[in-house]
């Protein structure tokens, strides 16, 4: 409805204007040369100094029809390795939850902001996928490795 | 009068005794055995008979005044079939709706048009009747509504806490997964090795490859054997589904420790210990005798021995005729299916088990309908109605009307039974009616063959926008704003959707002038038309009450707690004023 059109002009508006440094978001371009708005794809950059760094991640934002009473799904790619992520790729973030802290004043800007806060401090009370769930609590070595080839996978353009 | 349901056949025989000149009646549906008890032009015989049609029918007994019926079967958002200029003809539109989608559009429509609406709806003994004044009384999207709350999915599928996890689990998740065809499960060879391809670039562990395609493939051997078209009768479909949903599937949840840190551990089912009792009580009893005792919380046995048939009927129905099986709260093999696993994964999680019928309610969102109140909820309408039109003898009737028509409630409340409360302005904040819109008819010729670039030119010259704008095309399709100009030397027939009947909404990129929204129809008489309309500034809020709410500052600390804390309120709730304006600013109704 109308409410979700105009808010997510608004958002592609605010994010041409000002956007966090590496990172990148825009609406998915159909065959027709048209933009679906209710669809983003975006990247989040791991921030230095951590295991993540050095690499953009993709991920693809969903705008339900109610949003934004309603929170976005965000989504990596199928099998992205990280403790809250769920095999599908959707990530579990108490901000992206109705139920929880979800509230429509939050900006495409905060959310982006917010999964990259993630990568590099999971949750270890909600794990969303049994492989970086276990590595990331019982073997921190294994755990880093794999972070760090993904983060090859992923790797800036040099 | 959209809608010939509850409200709907009690309105159109007020309507018709009171007489009305001419009445089209819009539905889509068709007559259904549970609508006989309060939709009382209906009878056993009109089963599966278009409501409209129907209808219309059946007030012809009593049509002593001789109102014109015109019944219309079909869905009121379709375009081509009730087009701007069939909406033209009427001088009042009544919503007898009963869900939010096409009331917004019905809504839509009569800000378009100017047309004078009543809105109204029940739920059990709360009802409400709205009269809608385009642009001089609140719009059906001045006040924002409640829409059912969805659960987020690791409650769903890891943490379930209350009857209705368990049963959106039930229904959306393992139903959908084993039976229906839109199961996202059911993916090609090519797409399952195509997505193997992807993790085996990523990652060169073959045993956490297969961990992660697990949870695809997790329904992958139930659904072979149900796709499978070996007897029903050899098959262990049932055993396999029970140790996978209630066991295995359990008992890896239990290995994640840090789920049940402060949760109450599910305790995994030991099919081995019920199989005795199983075969006791079916020697004893058909699953029949049970399904039909609606009301009774069945035991935990019961349960098992009800989803043992459910699971032996559906996986029959497959092997035989059907190729896939949705749920539906009316097909009672599915609904069995349903309630059983819901209530034994209930057990398992220490949940409190449901009845048949209040499963029934929750999986297929149930509002309960009372025919009392449907009946005086219309005898308002019409009421109001009435009193309008004996005021349009001015030309400003909507100011008139608005000062002396009411929003009136029903409720069970003592002291509450009906109340009312005098209209309000429009929200300044309505997504719908705060900015402008009109009709713009394109010639035949201009819609063939102009480009965007010259209708976007049109815009800007006919309603005075300085700076760029933007331009969406329907619910979500940007086709122009300032970084996208792929489009713009296309004719407009070449962007898909751009048709009559479809909507544009026009954004002001400076926020210097309000939004514009133009309902696209053709004028096949003649040049374009577009329509006249004076576009305000737009109305930006001094206090920054509304940049608050809408787009907060940056640097707000957002919480990244991710505890899986749950409250939920009743599933469906799509009324919200009744409760609001129940309150101390009631008085009399005024008729």
């Amino acid at each position: 409805m109308s409410l979700c059109r105009t808010r997510l002009q608004e958002e592609r508006k605010q994010w041409r204007k000002d956007h966090p440094f590496g990172f990148y978001a825009k609406p998915v371009k159909a065959a027709d040369g048209s933009l679906d708005l209710t669809q983003w794809t975006a990247g989040i950059p791991g921030r230095s100094n951590t295991l993540w760094q050095g690499a953009t991640y993709p991920v693809t934002i969903y705008f339900p029809e109610e949003y934004p009473s309603k929170p976005p799904r965000v989504k990596f790619p199928a099998g992205f390795y990280h403790p809250n992520i769920y095999p599908s790729g959707t990530v579990c973030l108490s901000i992206l939850n109705e139920s929880q802290d979800w509230r429509p004043a939050i900006t495409l800007k905060q959310i982006v902001i917010g999964i990259q806060e993630l990568l590099d401090s999971p949750n270890p009370n909600s794990p969303a996928q049994e492989p970086a769930w276990k590595a990331y609590s019982k073997d921190k070595a294994a755990y880093e490795k794999k972070v760090r080839e993904q983060a090859k996978k992923y790797a800036n353009a040099m | 009068m959209v809608g010939a349901g509850g409200i709907g056949c009690e309105l159109l025989k007020n309507l018709v005794l009171s007489h009305v000149g001419e009445i089209h009646i819009v539905d889509l549906d068709s007559i259904t055995l549970s609508n006989l008890n309060r939709q009382f032009l209906f009878r056993q015989k009109d089963i599966d008979k278009s409501k409209s049609l129907t209808v219309a029918e059946a007030v012809e007994a009593f049509n002593y005044l001789n109102v014109k019926l015109v019944p219309h079967h079909g869905n009121i958002m379709d375009s081509d079939l009730f087009p701007v200029s069939w909406w033209s003809e009427f001088s009042y539109v009544f919503n007898a709706l009963d869900n939010l989608e096409a009331r917004r559009y019905v809504n839509q429509i009569c800000l378009y048009l100017k047309k004078p609406l009543m809105e109204s709806g029940t739920t059990g003994y709360d009802g409400q009747v709205q009269p809608i004044y385009p642009y001089v009384s609140e719009c059906f999207d001045c006040q924002p509504k409640a829409t059912p709350k969805s659960f987020p999915v690791c409650t769903i599928r890891s943490t379930p806490s209350q009857p209705v996890h368990c049963i959106t689990w039930a229904k959306e998740f393992l139903f959908a997964q084993i039976f229906d065809e839109t199961s996202t499960n059911d993916q090609s060879e090519a797409d399952r090795a195509n997505q193997r391809r992807k993790l085996e670039s990523e990652t060169e562990d073959k045993a956490e490859i297969e961990n992660m395609l697990r949870e695809n493939d997790e329904f992958n051997e139930l659904r072979n054997i149900v796709k499978s078209k070996t007897s029903t009768k050899d098959s262990n479909f049932f055993e396999v589904l029970v140790n996978k949903i209630f066991s295995t599937d359990i008992e890896r949840l239990l290995r994640i420790d840090s789920l049940w840190k402060s949760r109450r551990k599910p305790t995994p089912l030991r099919i081995e210990s019920y199989t005795k009792a199983l075969k006791e009580l079916s020697a004893e009893r058909s699953a029949k005798d049970i399904v039909v005792d609606e009301t009774r919380v069945w035991s935990v046995l019961e349960n098992l021995f009800v989803l043992q048939a459910a699971s032996s009927a559906l996986h029959e129905r497959l092997a035989s005729s059907e190729s896939f099986i949705s749920f539906d709260k009316d097909d009672d093999d599915t609904l069995n299916f349903v309630v059983a696993s819901a209530n034994i994964r209930a057990f398992i999680f220490g949940i409190e088990l449901k009845s048949k019928f209040d499963i029934k309610q929750i999986a297929g969102n149930i509002i309960p309908a009372i025919a009392t109140t449907n009946a005086i909820i219309a005898g308002f309408s019409c009421l109001a109605y009435l009193n309008y039109f004996n005021q349009i003898t001015s030309s400003d009737s909507f100011h008139k009307a608005f000062s002396s028509s009411s929003t009136i409630f029903t409720s069970i409340r003592p002291n509450k039974y009906i109340t009312s409360a005098a209209l309000i302005e429009p929200s300044k904040k309505c997504p719908s009616c705060s900015h402008a819109r009109g009709i713009l008819r394109f010639s035949p010729e201009d819609l063939n063959n102009m480009t965007l670039e010259g209708l976007i030119q049109l815009i800007r010259d006919h309603y005075g926008f300085d700076d760029d704008i933007s331009v969406i095309l329907g619910k979500s399709k940007l086709i122009y704003d300032y970084d996208l100009e792929d489009n713009l030397q296309k004719k407009l027939t070449e962007i898909n959707g751009f048709k009559a009947g479809e909507t544009l909404l026009i954004q002001d990129e400076s926020d210097a002038l309000e939004n514009l929204e133009l309902y696209i129809d053709t004028n096949t008489s003649g040049k374009t038309l577009f329509p006249t309309l004076k576009l305000k500034e737009k109305q930006m809020d001094n206090d920054g009450e509304n940049k608050d709410e809408d787009m907060p500052e940056q640097g707000e600390v957002i919480s990244l707690d991710d505890d899986e804390v749950v409250e939920l309120d009743e599933p469906v709730e799509t009324r919200k004023r009744g409760k609001e304006s129940l309150d101390g600013s009631s008085k009399k109704a005024k008729l």
